[in-house]
């Protein structure tokens, strides 16, 4: 082995690489989470088209994140980027009752898909920072989050606005995370 | 480091002999220099630096003055340097004009912030009639069924209600959406029907919205000062930032059926390409932007 290559070895020894999937309807604050993991700004944010990727470091890992948009152009692409997922999180508005029960049908949909079969789920319940946010218990009651038998799931109230409980949700993702080397 | 040396040398000690020798040789000093050499965005932002790096109170506070303040700002200029406004009887003229373009560029800044950070509110009639003012707008001959439908997916929102898509570009978004089907109509009606091409179509509300902040992000960043300072002899407006707008929507599209992008997916990669592209063009100095920039554009005839 040459020094270069123990070098190279060294270098990239602690860093292990998970690659994280965002899902969620749209306006659910799937861009706005990585951003403020990473502590970037986030009062620009517009629409993603396509798919935004950003890798955060964190507790050891390397964590790439896939947030994917959701325009009804882009729902045949979707599945494109299911394989080598090491978790599903999965955005929703806590405060948009309207939309429960479409959110948690597309929960399901996902939950079913093959390629994303025992992969850990985090349900990040976002927008707390509003009044009418509704509270983590609430929701995974509406989910039906504990019929959810084949993998490990967990449901995480969080702002991504403030950032409030989006470092509780990593550090859940951190220890759950099937260490998968891409 | 061997830069920074001569940029320290020159700006405390050179560039202060340098200015004294010519001002020695011709008679005149750099403001009234410039003025002779130099025209379009060249003058303006060689003003504005002369300006800024002036050691003299009066010259440096010029460039952030405020409107209502620029003739008085001058007479003070023309004092401060000894003017006499017989001698030179263009210098209050041309020192007025670069005074009203820099500080208006700054007040654009401010307007399009003050407009942007106005979030979309479903309460307030006048966003309601301005965006059902879209739909007719681009869909003529197409009823909207109802505020909330799906139909709002025809022209490139994501859900069944627009208000949440504006999200960090608030109003501003609308308003540019508006601006260019209202000011455009026919270039609009094609782009939205090209934007429905089965394999390299996109979502041309969102596409649109993802357009203002690239024009916000150029105006904040400065990076469109130049073409606004060949553009615009005097103050400049918002509707000025909106034609700028106009310009990339018409130009996106045409970048984005010549790229032949895989698919939609990847439109942030050629966003990023295409904001680089507008950024290298923005930064030519020389040039008439207007009529380089806006060329081939049949908006701008």
């Amino acid at each position: 082995m040459g020094l270069l290559s123990i070098l190279r070895k060294l270098k990239s020894a602690p860093d292990q690489e998970v690659r994280i999937l965002l899902l969620g309807l749209d306006n659910a604050g799937k861009t706005t989470l990585p951003k403020q993991l990473a502590s970037e700004d986030i009062s620009h944010i517009t629409p993603t088209q396509g798919f935004n990727i950003k890798s955060v470091q964190s507790q050891g890992f390397k964590l790439n994140v896939w947030d994917i948009g959701r325009q009804r152009k882009i729902r045949p692409y979707w599945r494109n980027y299911f394989e080598n997922t090491g978790i599903l999180i999965y955005v929703m508005d806590s405060a948009d009752r309207k939309r429960f029960e479409e959110t948690g049908q597309e929960l399901a949909e996902l939950l079913e898909e093959e390629k994303l079969s025992c992969v850990p789920v985090l349900i990040f319940a976002d927008k707390q920072d509003l009044l009418t946010a509704g509270p983590a218990s609430e929701i995974a009651e509406g989910l039906n989050l504990r019929t959810i038998r084949d993998r490990v799931w967990q449901i995480q109230s969080c702002s991504a606005l403030t950032g409030e409980g989006v470092q509780d949700g990593t550090n859940w993702v951190c220890k759950n995370v099937n260490a998968k080397k891409k | 480091m061997f830069i920074s040396l001569w940029e320290f040398f020159y700006g405390h000690f050179f560039r202060f002999w340098m200015k004294w020798l010519l001002r020695q040789m011709t008679g005149k000093c750099e403001l009234q220099r410039i003025f002779d050499t130099y025209v379009g965005a060249q003058r303006t932002h060689r003003i504005e630096n002369s300006l800024t790096y002036s050691k003299n109170k009066v010259l440096q506070k010029a460039t952030l003055v405020v409107q209502s303040e620029v003739d008085k700002c001058v007479e003070d200029i023309m004092k401060e340097k000894n003017i006499n406004p017989e001698k030179d009887a263009s210098f209050k003229i041309c020192m007025k004009a670069c005074l009203l373009q820099i500080s208006g560029y700054k007040q654009l800044y401010l307007d399009v912030e003050s407009v942007r950070k106005r979030p979309y509110d479903s309460d307030n009639l006048q966003h309601e009639k301005l965006l059902l003012k879209l739909w007719n707008l681009l869909m003529p001959t197409k009823k909207l069924k109802a505020r909330i439908s799906k139909q709002w997916a025809d022209i490139g929102f994501q859900g069944d209600d627009p208000k949440t898509d504006f999200r960090g570009m608030g109003i501003l978004g609308l308003i540019n959406l508006v601006y260019f089907s209202e000011n455009y109509t026919s270039e609009a009606h094609q782009i939205l029907s090209r934007s429905n091409h089965p394999k390299l179509g996109y979502s041309y509300a969102i596409v649109g919205i993802n357009l203002t902040e690239m024009a916000y992000s150029l105006l904040k960043s400065e990076a469109l000062k130049f073409h606004l300072y060949n553009f615009v002899p005097g103050v400049p407006t918002m509707e000025h930032f909106h034609q700028f707008y106009c310009y990339l929507v018409y130009e996106f599209d045409k970048f984005w059926f010549e790229e032949k992008p895989e698919s939609i997916m990847y439109f942030n990669m050629y966003r990023e390409k295409f904001h680089e592209k507008i950024k290298g063009l923005l930064l030519d100095l020389k040039l008439n932007l207007v009529k380089d920039l806006l060329k081939g554009a049949a908006l701008y005839e």
